[in-house]
């Protein structure tokens, strides 16, 4: 059960971010706008950090179980 | 027009003596044999998070995020934006690929991705195909670098007599210092100079974020005049968006100079830290498309753009915009960042296009060439790639390899089904692979030429009735994924198998 759990916020690691990064109607507007940038140009700078946020939890969370990684390598 | 001053050259030419020294030392840095293929391909496969970080920044933030992509935001608006949601999502994807590609070639001794096709499938058929795909793909990337390098050297010589031999002249020297470079240092030449092309890149796109906008009144002036095309994507346009941002980011991971950078990491847990940590590297290459809006309020920078052909304005905007809004010395410097951003890349994919041509197209035509002679084979051909992108882009017009690279994106994701979905399911047959992939290449170049009425390649989405317009290479993928994974089902059937049958874990 555990592990079933770690996968899922795995997944939801990796899934959030891409999915909104593929969600152009979302982001696909003027307003609100920072110091006369707009939104849409603004939110997908901001979103770049926010992203790496979620990909640093996944590679920390893979990076946990040290000894599993070795054993996916033994084929 | 402007001419450049010494307080521009001397700095440039300062820095590049500094390159060309920091390429040379790459021989004695972390010491190996260098006639050993996996040292002079992969710098011994040890390089850190760090070094990793910068490698593959160096890989993927390249010309085109330099040229290419603010001279669309320039040319077309803000769909060429994509570039930054497109970044994002790639190293999502190369997280839950690339550290068990890593994994299962420090195990096998795999150098490219076409040594792990041909181990997983046994098939030669598919792992040539698979390296002629990438060595095709990589040629336009390599001319495209090239163009990058080009605008630097326009900007700088504009004014002075005989500019475009002098051009010439230039990229030739360039190019032969890079050539023999990467002959005797290998990767790690390309490591060090990548450290050094990014503290330039990163210093530029800091200073003309913070200058620009202050010097123009704020961001607001230049987005007060300009089309509403460059504020938000028309909505004719939001599925194009999407799916380029999908595509891009499926692409760029296949590309085999990134799945250089990728095999060249010491070990699984610091390739996933410095892939987690590259978007960042996206924020500069945001700042760097925004100068294709900003460059609109900087009236002598518009009026020095003026002075040249309409097509080949955008590819100048990022030089010309640093030209006339920064002081002469850090223009010099600046300028050599985006100089070297070209120059370092290139010799990266050139060094990919060698160890695929030896390793997976001359040993299957003659299996028993000497380790000895697989390594010159190598080294030589790299040289010899970088010559031919360079004749390419002497030959035809600079805006026509922009239009190239577009078709390489096509290309090149093809390999996907093979490549990212062979790492995972052990049941992709190779019988259904091959066909999917050579529609996938057909499809793709057919919709690319018949969307631009089989004219100057210009545009790389298709329209279709009720989804819209669509990234070409979406499309083909799609066909090329259906047979794939249609034609293992059925066979697999026949033989009584599962397809998920996944590999226990």
């Amino acid at each position: 059960m555990k592990t079933k759990l770690r996968y899922v916020i795995l997944a939801l690691l990796i899934l959030i971010p891409s999915i909104i990064n593929l969600l152009t109607p979302l982001y696909n507007r003027r307003l609100p706008e920072f110091f006369g940038m707009p939104f849409f140009y603004w939110f997908q700078t901001v979103w770049l950090a926010l992203c790496s946020g979620f990909y640093l939890g996944f590679a920390r969370l893979m990076n946990g179980g040290k000894n599993k990684e070795e054993e996916t390598v033994n084929r | 027009m402007t001419t450049i001053g010494l307080a521009t050259i001397i700095p440039f030419l300062g820095l590049f003596a500094l390159f060309i020294v920091l390429g040379f030392y790459g021989k004695y840095w972390r010491r190996g044999n260098l006639n050993d293929i996996h040292e002079w391909s992969l710098a011994g496969r040890k390089l850190g998070t760090t070094l990793v970080f910068f490698l593959l920044g160096a890989d993927i933030y390249t010309a085109y995020t330099f040229v290419a992509i603010p001279s669309g935001v320039f040319a077309k608006g803000s769909l060429y934006f994509f570039a930054i949601p497109y970044v994002a999502l790639a190293f999502g994807v190369a997280l839950v690929t690339m550290p068990r590609l890593l994994a299962l070639s420090k195990e096998k001794g795999y150098i490219t991705a076409s040594d792990f096709i041909k181990d997983k499938f046994g098939s030669k058929t598919l792992a040539v195909l698979v390296a002629i795909t990438g060595i095709v793909s990589l040629l336009p990337y390599i001319a495209l670098q090239i163009v990058g390098m080009q605008s630097v050297l326009i900007v700088m010589l504009s004014g002075i007599t005989n500019s475009h031999t002098v051009q010439e002249i230039s990229l030739l020297v360039a190019f032969v210092i890079l050539a023999a470079f990467t002959y005797t240092s290998g990767l790690r030449g390309a490591t060090l100079t990548a450290i050094l092309k990014d503290i330039l890149i990163w210093i530029t796109v800091v200073a003309v974020i913070i200058v620009v906008p202050l010097s123009i009144g704020g961001f607001g002036t230049a987005f007060r005049d300009v089309k509403p095309s460059y504020v938000t994507v028309p909505n004719s346009l939001v599925t194009g968006y999407a799916t380029l941002v999908l595509g891009s980011a499926l692409a760029l991971y296949l590309y085999p100079h990134a799945i250089n950078g990728v095999l060249s990491s010491e070990s699984v847990h610091k390739l996933r830290r410095s892939t987690a940590l590259l978007p960042l590297y996206g924020i500069g290459l945001a700042i760097m498309a925004l100068m294709g809006i900003l460059v609109y309020a900087v009236p002598p920078a518009m009026n020095f753009l003026s002075h040249f052909p309409e097509s080949s304005r955008g590819i100048l905007v990022v030089p010309s915009l640093i030209l006339y809004s920064m002081p002469p010395w850090f223009t010099g410097i600046a300028l050599l960042g985006i100089f070297i951003g070209g120059l370092v890349p290139a010799a990266i994919m050139a060094m990919s296009q060698a160890n695929l041509l030896t390793r997976n197209i001359i040993k299957e035509i003659r299996p028993n060439t000497s380790a000895s002679s697989e390594i010159r084979i190598t080294k030589i051909s790299s040289t010899v790639f970088k010559f031919v992108a360079l004749g390419f882009v002497f030959t035809i017009p600079a805006t026509y390899a922009i239009s190239l690279q577009l078709l390489g994106g096509i290309l090149i994701i093809q390999i996907l089904p093979a490549v990212f979905f062979g790492l995972y399911i052990k049941s992709l047959r190779k019988e259904a692979l091959i066909p999917g992939l050579l529609v996938g290449i057909f499809s793709g170049t057919f919709m690319v030429e018949y969307t631009n009425h089989f004219g100057a390649l210009t545009s790389s989405l298709f329209n279709i009735p009720i989804f819209g317009s669509l990234y070409i290479a979406v499309v083909a993928l799609t066909f090329n994924l259906t047979i794939s994974f249609g034609g293992s089902i059925i066979m697999n059937r026949k033989d009584g198998l599962a397809l998920f049958q996944t590999k226990k874990q």
